[in-house]
């Protein structure tokens, strides 16, 4: 089998094995406001993602061989192969990363350019959304081609890798038939209960976690939203409004004072105490009755 | 065992046929004739009852009790006066029909074979569906209830002055209205209402029992006493026994007035005590306040209705 | 059939209420039916997008209903009472963000499901029916984020709503006529706001249900399609059942969909623009992402003028979803290998080129409005 296709056929189903499993814990870092683009939350994706990969490989690359090449290859290649495809993903990945932005920079100023004179030069009313598709289908067709290459070299790259691992294999046996079951059995563990009650387990714990992550309220509120349960409006001051409530307080301290003298005169007077202290507290508490 | 599609049928004496078809009665499911397709001739169609069957010998032969003569004398099959079963559904009638002979197998995929492949994608799949429901049932719990739980509104409001009381233990009502905001609803203004009693001490005593009266926030604050010995009773407009509005009237027997609930007639007297009717608790005394100039101000309390404990709502 | 091996002893309750049920209904026959459907060369990955469509528009539905509960269908509190659930009530920015992104990802789906259909050639003989069932699923779901789009009442929505309206009322003949029907009124409004909610909650709900379970009954009556090449042995010997091998890989592609919608929630949560005012301001109206292609394309100058417009919005559109519809009668060629139909290869490239493009163009063109 050739190396680009060994390489993709492999990569393709290691990738979207892993995928949900490394979801999981993106989701926990998102609900920890932890982004998994960027700093601690980066390196933890990272972190995770060392055994995931590993055990993803190694089952992937078993299932192809022994699907599509009908090798079975030896115990325990996965990790080597992880640290193959590791070690050369890590310098050539960037690389690809640099070749295709140069060209894509490259080309965007090149077509830029070209549109922008042919534009003054031959055909004045090109319009603008004409000239940003024109562009882009221009550099676009350009990078995509340069994208592609590369990829396919890193394909080129990790078939290559694993072509090795494929010849120490040893053929696999048996019709078609049985040959289908046994791949079918590798999937199936040998302890059920313990597998399902380990993964049932784990899962319930991590959706325990992030029900005490999961913020109640939106992490991203309206700039111009009134909180209900806090707002305490601010009272813009009125004075009309602060004259009057100031002449309602001295009228009621006149009246306790009137009170007060009549009890003193006369002992037979009202037993009621003048509620003079609730003064102050009503002038503040009448507000509230408007919410 | 039913007689099988296909089998010889036999007489007593030779045989005579193959039985072509077969009539079910629709309401019994029971097997009522076999269409038996003569050998000789041109293969008429007799309908046999199936009391006609002596035996089944095996799938592929039955005998008949009659002679061949009197098989030649059974009534030929009208076609047309019956339908197939794929043309009328019937209740269950392929429990109770096993007339084709052998069976019609598929292969069961050598995939499936063995119980633990199965059982392992089975519980798997379910442990999955599983986790993929939980995480939304905490959220959804409490998405669905928040407005449940509202916490109190302890603000106080004027409803009005003393003055208006000329008389000892009698009721008086004051209106008052005050603003009322759900949620991202406007604020609404709502019309409420209390009774006042001005309460001798005898009252005092029936509605205190000679203590002080406090009444705590939802957080166990204290936020106000009712002093056993002050003369201003307020109690909340609605009634305990299911929130009706409740009125002071004098009646025949009741002279001097009483507090009466037209929906299902309470009685409660001027301390607020039930005198009759279903209410389960005296009426609820309101924490009140009345300051130098004799204005009243209350805080707007509502308690459960229909419970002999008052358990605050508002 | 084999389902689980018979209990030697007594069977416990729970087993006698099947057993209960089994008597009177056929439980079982039912069951076996429905599960034990061998899809022939194997279960495949490729084949979930149909289940994980149906399990996104059942959260839809789920979120949709919770959401219900506090969101008013009225021009001066549907704006409160969405920023009231995105605010005050507990969780209700998540759920209201999973519904949105739910939205989105069922677009996506539908992408997905229907590329792979076409991919394998599954819409050839005998299948032509679950093909236009298909194609009228599309038509809800894309419906369905119209409509709901609206609901929150916010610039983005109005605007949004308010040029695709305009649109359609450049068809010809009844462009007026459906434009009043959704509008409610020359203007859009209260009336507006109702019949779109009416339409998003009880109409397009109905009709998706009954369309699916149809599409659903018309695809078992065909049989799976299958893989488009492999020997008879080969297929014969990965043959295994929808329950509970293909089930397990729909439900993991169900639970990784799942995640990605949450996740989205938290990296990109719903947050309103200001109320919607009949003055669009500074704000340029916008269609949701994936109407954005159709959105670019209108601005090419070929498509401006009344004629243009009518050709760009509705003609061209329109021609490609009958040519769709003819799909499986103009394509009588049995073979189903991608790799032997290359006009079918080379349109399907080309078309998810031309809309990738075009979206792009479109988020371009963003900074030259600004």
């Amino acid at each position: 089998m050739s190396n680009i296709k060994l390489g993709l056929l492999i990569f393709w189903p290691t990738f979207w094995t892993g995928f949900p499993i490394k979801l999981v814990f993106v989701l926990l870092l998102l609900a920890a406001h932890m982004p998994p683009w960027e700093g601690t939350g980066f390196y933890l994706l990272l972190l995770i993602s060392l055994p995931v990969d590993i055990w993803a490989l190694g089952l992937c690359a078993r299932t192809v061989m022994i699907e599509r090449l009908k090798v079975d290859p030896q115990p325990g290649f996965g990790l080597n192969l992880w640290i193959r495809w590791a070690v050369f993903s890590a310098v050539v990945l960037p690389v690809i990363q640099i070749i295709v932005s140069e060209v894509t920079g490259v080309a965007k100023s090149v077509t830029s350019s070209i549109v922008h004179s042919f534009k003054e030069g031959l055909y004045p009313a090109l319009g603008v959304a004409e000239q940003i598709t024109l562009e882009l289908v221009m550099w676009g067709s350009v990078s995509t081609l340069v994208l592609i290459l590369c990829t396919l070299s890193w394909w080129y790259g990790l078939g290559w890798l694993t072509q090795p691992f494929v010849r120490n294999a040893r053929p696999l046996k048996g019709t078609v038939e049985d040959q289908a079951n046994f791949l079918d059995a590798l999937r199936i563990p040998k302890d059920q209960p313990l597998l399902l009650t380990a993964f049932t387990g784990a899962g319930v714990v991590l959706v325990f976690v992030f029900w005490t992550l999961l913020p109640s309220t939106t992490p991203h509120p309206h700039e111009e939203y009134e909180f209900i349960s806090e707002g305490q409006k601010e009272e813009k001051v009125e004075p009309k409004k602060v004259l009057k409530e100031a002449e309602k307080v001295l009228a009621k301290a006149e009246l306790v004072v009137k009170k007060l003298e009549e009890e003193k005169s006369g002992p037979g007077g009202e037993a009621e105490k003048p509620k003079a202290t609730n003064d102050a507290p009503t002038q503040s508490e009448k507000k509230p009755e408007t919410k | 065992m039913q007689p099988k599609l296909a089998a010889k049928a036999r007489c007593t004496d030779r045989e005579v046929g193959k039985i072509s078809k077969v009539i079910v009665d629709p309401l019994s499911l029971e097997i009522s004739h076999v269409v038996v397709r003569a050998l000789k001739g041109q293969g008429v169609d007799r309908q046999v009852p199936i009391e006609q069957i002596q035996t089944v010998v095996s799938e592929e032969e039955i005998v008949l009790r009659c002679s061949s003569e009197e098989f030649d004398r059974f009534p030929q099959l009208e076609r047309d006066q019956y339908v197939t079963i794929h043309d009328v559904e019937i209740a269950h009638l392929e429990d109770h029909l096993h007339v084709v002979p052998g069976e019609v197998l598929v292969p069961l995929p050598r995939l499936e074979q063995g119980v633990p492949r199965r059982t392992f994608f089975t519980n798997m799949t379910h442990a999955i569906g599983m986790l993929i429901a939980l995480p939304l049932a905490y959220p959804v719990l409490k998405f669905l209830m928040k407005p449940m739980y509202k916490p109190f509104d302890n603000a106080w409001f004027s409803v009005g002055n003393v003055k208006k009381i000329k008389k000892e233990n009698i009721g008086y009502q004051f209106k008052f209205s005050r603003g009322f905001k759900e949620a991202f609803m406007p604020e609404q203004q709502i019309e409420k209402n209390i009774w006042v009693v001005k309460a001798t001490p005898e009252v005092q005593k029936a509605v205190y029992g000679g203590k002080d009266s406090k009444f705590f926030g939802d957080k166990g604050d204290l936020l106000h006493v009712n002093k056993a010995n002050s003369p201003y009773i307020g109690f909340s407009g609605k009634c305990p026994h299911l929130g009706c509005g409740y009125k002071w009237r004098r009646t025949k027997n009741f002279p001097d007035g009483v507090f009466l609930c037209p929906c299902h007639l309470s009685f409660y007297d001027e301390a607020g005590q039930v005198i009759d009717g279903p209410a389960p608790r005296a009426l609820d005394v309101l924490p009140m306040q009345v300051d130098a100039a004799g204005e009243i101000k209350i805080i707007d309390v509502e308690y459960k209705a229909g419970v002999k404990k008052q358990i605050r709502l508002l | 059939m084999q389902e689980e091996t018979p209990p030697v002893n007594q069977p416990n309750p729970f087993e006698k209420v099947i057993e209960f049920v089994d008597e009177r209904v056929g439980l079982k026959t039912i069951q076996a039916k429905m599960l034990n459907e061998p899809v022939p060369g194997g279960s495949r990955w490729a084949y979930a997008f149909g289940s994980v469509l149906l399990f996104i528009f059942i959260l839809q539905v789920v979120t949709g209903i919770l959401l219900m509960f506090y969101y008013v269908p009225s021009t001066d509190h549907a704006y409160d009472s969405t920023q009231y659930i995105i605010h005050e009530v507990d969780y209700g920015w998540f759920l209201l963000s999973y519904h949105f992104w739910g939205s989105s990802a069922m677009v996506v789906m539908v992408f997905a499901h229907m590329s792979q259909v076409f991919l394998w050639g599954a819409y050839k003989k005998p299948r032509e029916l679950v093909w236009l069932v298909g194609l009228a699923l599309f038509g809800i779901v894309m419906g369905f984020g119209f409509t709901g789009y609206l609901l929150p009442w916010d610039q983005r929505a109005y605007w949004a709503t308010v040029v695709g309206v305009e649109i359609m009322d450049k068809t010809p003949i009844i462009g007026d006529f459906l434009a009043r029907f959704l509008k409610g009124g020359p203007t859009p409004g209260q009336m507006t706001l109702s019949r779109f909610y009416v339409i998003h909650v009880m109409v397009l709900p109905a009709a998706l249900m009954g369309l699916a379970g149809l599409h659903i009954f018309l695809f078992r009556k065909a049989g799976p399609a299958g893989p488009f090449r492999g020997t008879p042995e080969a297929l014969k010997a990965k043959t295994d059942y929808f329950f509970p091998r293909q089930i397990w890989k729909d439900i993991v592609a169900m639970a990784s969909v799942f995640l990605i919608i949450c996740s989205l929630a938290f990296i990109e949560p719903v947050v309103l623009l200001e109320q919607a005012t009949p003055d669009p301001g500074d704000y340029h109206p916008e269609p949701e992402w994936y109407f954005l292609f159709l959105f670019q394309l209108l601005r090419l100058k070929i498509f401006g003028g009344e004629f243009g417009q009518l050709m760009g919005a509705l003609a061209i559109p329109g021609a490609f979803m009958a040519f769709l519809a003819a799909l499986p009668f103009i394509d009588t060629n049995p073979e189903r290998n991608i790799f032997k139909r290359p006009v079918a290869l080379i349109g399907w490239i080309f078309l998810m080129v031309f809309i990738l493009v075009f979206t792009w163009s479109s988020i371009i063109n963003r900074e030259f409005l600004d």
